[in-house]
């Protein structure tokens, strides 16, 4: 790792001054995927900006929504009451994530602003038609997630917090690298009464996409019997040393059969 | 590694060649291009800062132009080095294809890419889908600009 | 026997006395050791798999911030010191011998894989070192790679010495009587068979620490060593040619090893080299990435197999074709690996009046490649059982049944193979019988069945496995092309009050000798263990030894301290005699007491150590003061555990995983001086071998790039791959040294493999699936089940 600066500010004002006089500068969360980067030397920012001061860690059920703070680690959505009392499918996803190491340190606003297309929160915040609130707006998710690793975020701009909206039913079921365990496919379901939408992480190319047909089926018959007729198009889907794009598209529809339950 | 597509342009076989090597057409096309600079024919030097989530690698190296069928197309090969990242290239085999009235153009193309070093070893699961996506942005910025200036005609 | 004896001797599961400090945290590897004054080296390596070095510029790095030096291959040249060399090597088919290209410290001229150290930086720290090595340029011109090793001959050629990339073209066993039995045979089964490649991971990466001492021209060497005295011979004798006396070699506490860090390593020789050069002490530690690049990998072989079986489904005769790829260099133990390790054991379990073997070890544009634990005898057990089931499967007969009739009898021991060794003795049906009892292997169709019902198919596979070890009689060692012996050395030393200290030449990274060896010095003394301590590991301490791999540490090393234990009986009784004025043959030892025979005279193991020191009541005239003796240990022969394990599996046709439901391991290793240690060698070997089987591959593309080069691609197993194992035993105790044990270190990953992957074959035979190659991956296993169908829809 290249030495540089590191600055921990007690609130986002600071940070956003933080950031802005540091030149290039990077926001740090959970570090799990930023530090190891920065120990390889493949990222080389002229400095870090710790957002653990800035109290973005709570989380609360506020009106028709479960509004989760950036800087939650993944133990604390896994482990939170109101969290298993609202939308369980995402303490469920929360508690899959990496190991124990890494669901002490990872955070909710780091996953969600890196949108690695493996990760699993992006396809919680598709499906859960969440919205999330930066410094200076708030984005729907259907406009936030704009290909791999990029979002609508701008350069210097903070996520404070994820609101989700309050689904019926919901569920998360993951295929996980067998090596990484970062999700090979990972499916988010959510029912809102007629309405269904279905996220898919760790198989898009351009990462996490909502997949319109199955949508379309569950919302008129929600049974994992009627994902049967549904075709999954392997074009766009990730090829790699693991899983090739028609392995993909399997899994992707074994993965939502599951969900829907 | 092999990744096709093709686009349909409301242009003349020319038109799409003589654009195909112009210089500014192609820095605009490259995607986080830094600098361009013809050193030949055929060769150009160039500097490109890639940025792939966390990681951000500046990579110097050159953009050359082989195979040259004036005006059915040639083979436009990137390759750069990225310090202790390693180094990546990717070639891509280009062919224009007019229609029979010359109205329009297809253009086709063929690209293979390669890693070497860190990249290889660390970021192979993303190597496919990045190849895929950088040569969608350069033609898709490149025909972008044909198009635009079409239409401002 | 008394009290204490019982619970601490041989077969009692003590817990191992070394784990609390590994537990705490509190081990003492070489990186924590720090020396002042001390340099830190980083080395600049190769990111092209194959080119010619046109020049190497290090000006800019020489100037950088905390560089102290930078120093290239003709640096090292220059000093005329050498690279590593190759322990063993073998005569090849048309009479020559095997190819032995140098392979320098620092690349020259040539870079051979992606990872081959260029240039070394030394730094006051390592980040500094390696800022300074990203200053270095390195203009290549690149040369094609070779990857592929089965068509590697018509590769560029990689080294001049190395005609074809073909290090050696080996054989064994007699062609002709096995092409004639073959001919003869009624069935022919034919099978390929790839045993994929292996990254080692020991948990502590490699790293060494060396000084030069300009008072006395002596260096110290810390390092993570299986053998460190062998470390220092190669390193004196072989690439530094300075007296031994001038090397000290230290491998303290080692964090794992499986066969990797048994060679030297370049880097190792570059820091003992450059601790001269700049005149302070130069540390280097790998990190992950660099581990996964420059550690010797395993495995990597192709093997065409054709069995010959008469009418009665006896077997005729085998005949196995292999090619495999020993990578960049020749390391140490890289050709005996694949030809003496493999080739000789293919007889496996069974009787087999022909056997014919033919080994092309090849070179590529890859890392070497080496020992790993079970170091051919994986391999070999991977393409015999292999075999066998798909014989068993193709005459129609239970694959047990199959096996059975085919073992070698229990009354045709000592039995000698075709592949040159002979099995002192053995009996396998004990061991077949029990692991399918364990597993209610009679019950196995009703649990396929009651998997159906669920949709998921459930297969069972059996490996009866062999293997040598114990390595090994040295003069079969140097008839075979072993450039050293294969002995094992050990002192103990009696402390005054009764205390005794262990000098091994073994060496333990996690094998648990500081408690097993402990056992047997407190079994044979009737002492408590705690009063044993066990000390190995430095040069300077342990009397010359071999160290610790190939499953040979008991049975060599603990072999050697039992002998050096009954010198020290012998030598006690002649103490004992004096002092209670009896005859020395009228001098029993028994529970830790040397009695006049038929009398209540008796002296305690302590009151003859006392004597030993404070000589004032002793035969001063016919007995040297003090207690302590060597012995050197050379075995007869070769140790041979063999065993079944049964494997049941279910796979999801959904995903293609598969999981392990149910192990039975049923070994023979002799009797066992310590359970709890030799059931956690079994869990940790199977474990090895399920990764091997369902996980772990080391891929590099075609250009040879290591793709799988860190845990983000690189799948180790966990916990959560594994059943919970049954562990049993049966026991025929090894005829040829005299505690009767034989080896476990390597058995779990040589056996399971060939278990795991029939039976997932087994549980997709319904679906018409013949073959799974490893490993078995959700993605293979899903494509082999919708191939199935797409055939039977044809
Ligand atoms: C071994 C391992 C296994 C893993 N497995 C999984 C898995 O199964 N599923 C999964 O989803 N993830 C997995 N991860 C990733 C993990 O969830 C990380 O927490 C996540 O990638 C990044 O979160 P972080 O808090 O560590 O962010 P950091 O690493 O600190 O930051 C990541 C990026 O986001 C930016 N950033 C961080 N916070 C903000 C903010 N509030 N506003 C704006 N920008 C911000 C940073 O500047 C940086 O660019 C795994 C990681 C590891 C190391």
């Amino acid at each position: 790792m290249y030495s540089t600066k590191y600055v921990k500010p007690n609130s986002t004002t600071e940070a956003l001054e933080a950031i802005k006089s540091l030149g290039d500068g990077k926001f740090l969360a959970g570090g799990m995927t930023l530090i190891p980067t920065l120990k390889q030397r493949l990222a080389s920012p002229d400095g870090l900006v710790d957002l653990s001061g800035c109290k973005l860690d709570s989380i609360a059920e506020e009106g028709e929504t479960l509004k989760i703070g950036a800087m939650a680690r993944h133990v604390s959505v896994a482990e939170s009451a109101v969290v298993k009392k609202v939308i369980p499918a995402l303490a469920k996803l929360a508690d899959g994530i990496g190991d124990r190491q890494v669901r002490n340190r990872g955070t909710i606003g780091g996953s969600v602003a890196n949108n690695d297309p493996s990760a699993c929160y992006p396809s919680a915040v598709l499906a859960l038609k969440a919205t999330i609130h930066t410094n200076n707006r708030s984005i729907a998710a259907d406009d936030f997630f704009t290909g791999m690793f990029e979002t609508a975020l701008e350069d210097d701009e903070i996520i404070e917090s994820i609101s989700f909206s309050k689904p019926t039913k919901a569920n998360y079921v993951k295929f996980p690298n067998p090596a990484s365990r970062y999700a090979m496919v990972g499916v988010f379901v959510a029912q809102f009464g007629d309405e269904v939408r279905v996220a898919v992480t760790g198989a898009g190319e351009g990462g996490v996409f909502r997949h319109q047909e199955m949508e379309s089926v569950l919302s008129s018959n929600f049974s994992a019997d009627s994902l049967s007729s549904v075709n999954i198009d392997s074009d766009g889907l990730i090829s790699d040393l693991h899983a090739s794009a028609e392995y993909r598209a399997n899994l992707i529809k074994e993965m939502t059969k599951r969900a829907v339950v | 590694m092999e990744i096709k597509d093709s686009y349909e342009l409301p242009l003349p076989k020319e038109r799409v060649w003589a654009a195909l090597n112009d210089e500014e057409f192609l820095k605009k096309s490259i995607p986080w291009c830094e600098k361009l600079e013809r050193r030949s024919e055929t060769e150009l030097a160039a500097e490109v800062k890639l940025k792939i989530g966390p990681m951000s690698t500046r990579f110097i190296g050159s953009i050359t132009l082989s195979d040259i069928d004036p005006p059915n197309g040639y083979t436009i090969t990137g390759s750069g080095k990225g310090g202790i990242a390693g180094a990546a290239s990717g070639s891509a085999r280009v062919k224009l294809v007019e229609t029979k009235d010359t109205s329009s153009t297809t253009l086709s193309y063929e690209v293979s890419a390669q890693v070497k070093g860190k990249i290889a070893q660390l970021g192979s699961r993303l190597i496919q889908s990045t190849a895929k996506k950088l040569s969608k942005n350069f033609f898709g910025s490149f025909v972008q600009q044909l198009e635009d200036i079409n239409k401002s005609k | 026997m008394n009290e204490v004896t019982k619970i601490d001797g041989i077969g009692s599961s003590v817990r191992r006395t070394e784990d609390k400090k590994f537990l705490t945290g509190k081990g003492k590897y070489t990186d924590d050791i720090n020396r002042p004054g001390q340099v830190q080296a980083y080395f600049l390596r190769s990111d092209v798999a194959h080119a010619k070095i046109k020049k190497i510029d290090v000006k800019d790095a020489q100037s950088a911030p905390g560089v102290v030096g930078v120093f290239t291959g003709d640096d090292i040249a220059a000093d005329k010191v050498g690279g590593p060399i190759c322990g063993w090597v073998v005569p090849c088919r048309d009479g020559s011998a095997t190819k032995e290209p140098p392979h320098p410290l620092l690349a020259q001229g040539k870079v051979r894989f992606v990872g081959d150290a260029i240039a070394v930086v030394l730094a006051e720290t390592a980040e500094q070192a390696k800022s300074g090595a990203e200053l270095i340029e390195v203009d290549y011109e690149e040369l094609s790679p070779v990857v592929d090793f089965e068509n590697a001959g018509e590769g560029a050629q990689i080294h001049d010495e190395v005609p074809n990339n073909c290090y050696f073209d080996w054989e064994l066993g007699d062609e002709k009587a096995t092409a004639d039995a073959l001919s003869s045979a009624k069935k022919i089964v034919k099978l390929r068979v790839r045993n994929n490649r292996l990254v080692p991971n020991a948990m502590e990466p490699r790293c060494a620490l060396a000084e030069f001492d300009n008072l006395d021209d002596s260096y110290t060497l810390h390092t993570t060593s299986q053998n460190p005295h062998l470390t220092r011979l190669v390193l004196a004798a072989f690439m530094f040619a300075i007296p031994e006396s001038k090397l000290r070699v230290i491998a303290p506490d080692v964090g794992g090893g499986f066969g990797s860090k048994i060679y030297v390593y370049i880097e190792e020789a570059v820091c003992v080299w450059a601790s001269k050069k700049v005149g302070r002490p130069v540390k280097w530690t790998a990190d992950r990435t660099q581990a996964f690049l420059t550690d010797c990998h395993g495995r990597d072989h192709v093997n065409d197999v054709q069995l010959g079986l008469d009418e009665n489904n006896k077997i005729v005769g085998l005949r196995v074709d292999t090619v495999c790829n020993l990578g960049a260099y020749l390391s140490a133990f890289s050709v005996v690996v694949p030809t003496y390790l493999h080739g000789t054991l293919l007889s496996g379990q069974y009787d087999i009046p022909a056997i014919y073997t033919n080994v092309k070890g090849m070179a590529t544009n890859t890392v070497n490649v080496d020992a790993y634990r079970g170091a051919g005898r994986p391999e070999a057990t991977y393409l015999l059982e292999r075999t066998m089931e798909t014989a068993a499967r193709e005459v129609g007969m239970d694959p047990a049944e199959f096996r059975r009739i085919n073992f070698i009898p229990k009354g045709a021991f000592p039995y000698q193979t075709q592949v040159a060794l002979q099995y002192d003795i053995g009996d396998y049906e004990p061991h077949l019988d029990k692991a399918m009892e364990m597993i209610d292997y009679s019950n196995f169709e009703k649990r396929r069945a009651e998997a159906a019902k669920r949709g998921m198919y459930r297969g069972i596979g059996i490996s009866s496995y062999i293997e040598a070890c114990g390595l090994a009689p040295s003069a079969v060692v140097g008839a075979l092309g072993g450039r050293v012996g294969q002995w094992e050395s050990a002192s103990v030393r009696v402390n005054p009050t009764g205390t005794i200290s262990v000098f091994t030449g073994s060496h333990s990274h996690g094998q648990g000798h500081a408690t097993t060896f402990a056992q047997i010095v407190a079994d044979k003394l009737g002492i408590p263990m705690e009063n044993v301590e066990v000390v190995h590991g430095d040069t300077d301490k342990t009397p010359f030894g071999m160290g610790s791999y190939g499953s040979r540490s008991l049975a060599s090393g603990g072999s050697a301290i039992s002998k050096a234990v009954d010198k020290i009986i012998n030598k006690s009784k002649k103490i004992a005699a004096h002092l209670l004025e009896a005859s020395e043959d009228d001098i029993d030892f028994k529970d830790g007491k040397f009695v006049v025979g038929g009398t209540d005279k008796e002296k305690a193991f302590g009151e003859i150590a006392l004597a030993a020191y404070v000589p004032h009541n002793y035969p001063l005239e016919t007995l040297e003061p003090g207690l302590e003796e060597n012995a050197f240990y050379d075995p007869t022969n070769f140790v041979y555990p063999s065993g079944t394990h049964i494997a049941e599996v279910e796979v999801d046709p959904a995903t293609g995983v598969v999981q392990v439901v149910d192990w039975a391991a049923c070994d023979d290793f002799g009797n066992l001086v310590n359970p709890m240690i030799v059931e956690g060698q079994v869990h940790g070997g199977i474990a090895q071998g399920i990764g091997q089987a369902l996980l772990e591959d080391a891929h590099y593309d075609e250009n040879g790039q290591l793709l799988t080069a860190s845990y983000m691609d690189y799948c180790m197993p966990r916990a959560d791959d594994l059943p919970s194992f049954k562990v049993g035993y049966t026991t025929t105790p090894s005829t040829v040294n005299d505690l009767g044990v034989k080896g476990c270190g390597e058995a779990g990953a040589i056996a399971s493999p060939p278990a795991l992957i029939n039976a997932v074959i087994d549980a997709l035979s319904p679906l018409g699936v013949t073959d799974m190659s490893m490993p078995a991956t959700p993605q293979k296993v899903w494509k082999a089940i919708q191939d199935s169908q797409s055939v039977a829809a044809e």
